[in-house]
């Protein structure tokens, strides 16, 4: 299963402040170590929200464009790992080593989800015909989206 | 990265509920594939209800809980997201900005986008080196696993 593990903080970086050299080599460390497990298929981190911006879907199509920082928020995502394990116990083993660093009055979370794969979908036809020849959910959107293009030309 | 945000109303939803809307699902395949022949999109996914997540709490002094899902509290949860390579913010807010209403016209939703860290410009120059070591490493398991795959099928 691939599952997403999220970083988040209660309160923002400050844009272009760096952590510590220590943190950056104790992240680097643990990084490693899930590489070299086999199981880390994507990482990123995310710049601070005043470098972000938010767009708001009102009912009757309006939409609005909100820039950053977002201070209200208690739930900053500031990066992730995309995992493939075999269970969730197995992720949360992981992420409990994650060597996360924070002052004594910040909280810090990390929220594991686990990603709508083949099994997930309702029993289509087409859906019920990938699962026999071994497909992942990526191959069924791409042959969805390969469908599109050829309904649009 | 194009956050679609969630709600506790939607993060009960199973797929089955999300699917049921036809043209939401059209609008949605429809503008996934603008963003691929645009040639930005990078990847894509939706994530499961936080009925079958969990959650790490770091406190300070080391302390760790672990926290079974779902998150009715919360108001940040995360439903899916997009990862496109664009060349500014503002293209990446239109971009945003043309989405279809995640949750259909008659629900208030949120799309954030934010920056990724980029090595290069961020960190410095010895923590770039492990992170392209963590990056060699990732893609050397990625095509062990790719290989093992094509021969145990």
């Amino acid at each position: 299963m691939r599952v997403m593990v999220m970083i988040k903080m209660n309160k923002d970086r400050e844009p272009g402040k760096l952590p510590p050299k220590e943190a950056f080599e104790e992240m680097g460390k643990f990084n490693e170590q899930i590489a070299k497990a086999g199981i880390l298929l994507d990482m990123g981190g995310l710049k601070p929200t005043a470098q972000g911006a938010k767009i708001k879907f009102l009912p009757g199509g309006k939409k609005t464009v909100i820039d950053g920082p977002f201070t209200e928020t208690k739930e900053l995502l500031v990066g992730y790992w995309v995992l493939q394990v075999k269970t969730m116990e197995e992720a949360i083993e992981w992420a409990k080593r994650a060597p996360l660093q924070h002052g004594p009055d910040d909280e810090c979370e990390i929220e594991i989800r686990q990603f709508f794969e083949i099994e997930d979908l309702p029993e289509t036809d087409r859906v019920v015909e990938a699962k026999k020849a071994g497909k992942k959910i990526g191959d069924v959107y791409k042959e969805m989206a390969k469908e599109a293009r050829g309904q649009q030309n | 990265m194009m956050i679609v945000k969630s709600n506790p109303e939607q993060d009960k939803k199973t797929i089955e509920d999300k699917t049921r809307s036809e043209k939401l699902i059209g609008e949605m395949r429809k503008y996934n594939e603008e963003l691929s022949k645009a040639g930005v999109l990078l990847d894509l996914s939706g994530l499961q209800g936080t009925a079958r997540a969990t959650r790490i709490k770091f406190s300070p002094g080391g302390k760790k809980a672990v926290i079974d899902g779902p998150f009715t509290e919360s108001k940040e949860l995360v439903a899916g997201f997009w990862i496109i390579d664009v060349k500014s913010r503002e293209e990446a807010v239109e971009w945003a900005k043309r989405a279809p209403a995640p949750h259909g016209p008659d629900q208030e939703s949120e799309i954030e986008v934010r920056e990724f860290v980029e090595l290069e410009d961020y960190l410095p120059a010895e923590a770039v080196e492990k992170y392209e070591e963590v990056a060699r490493i990732r893609l050397e398991k990625l095509s062990q696993m790719k290989r093992d795959a094509r021969k145990g099928s």
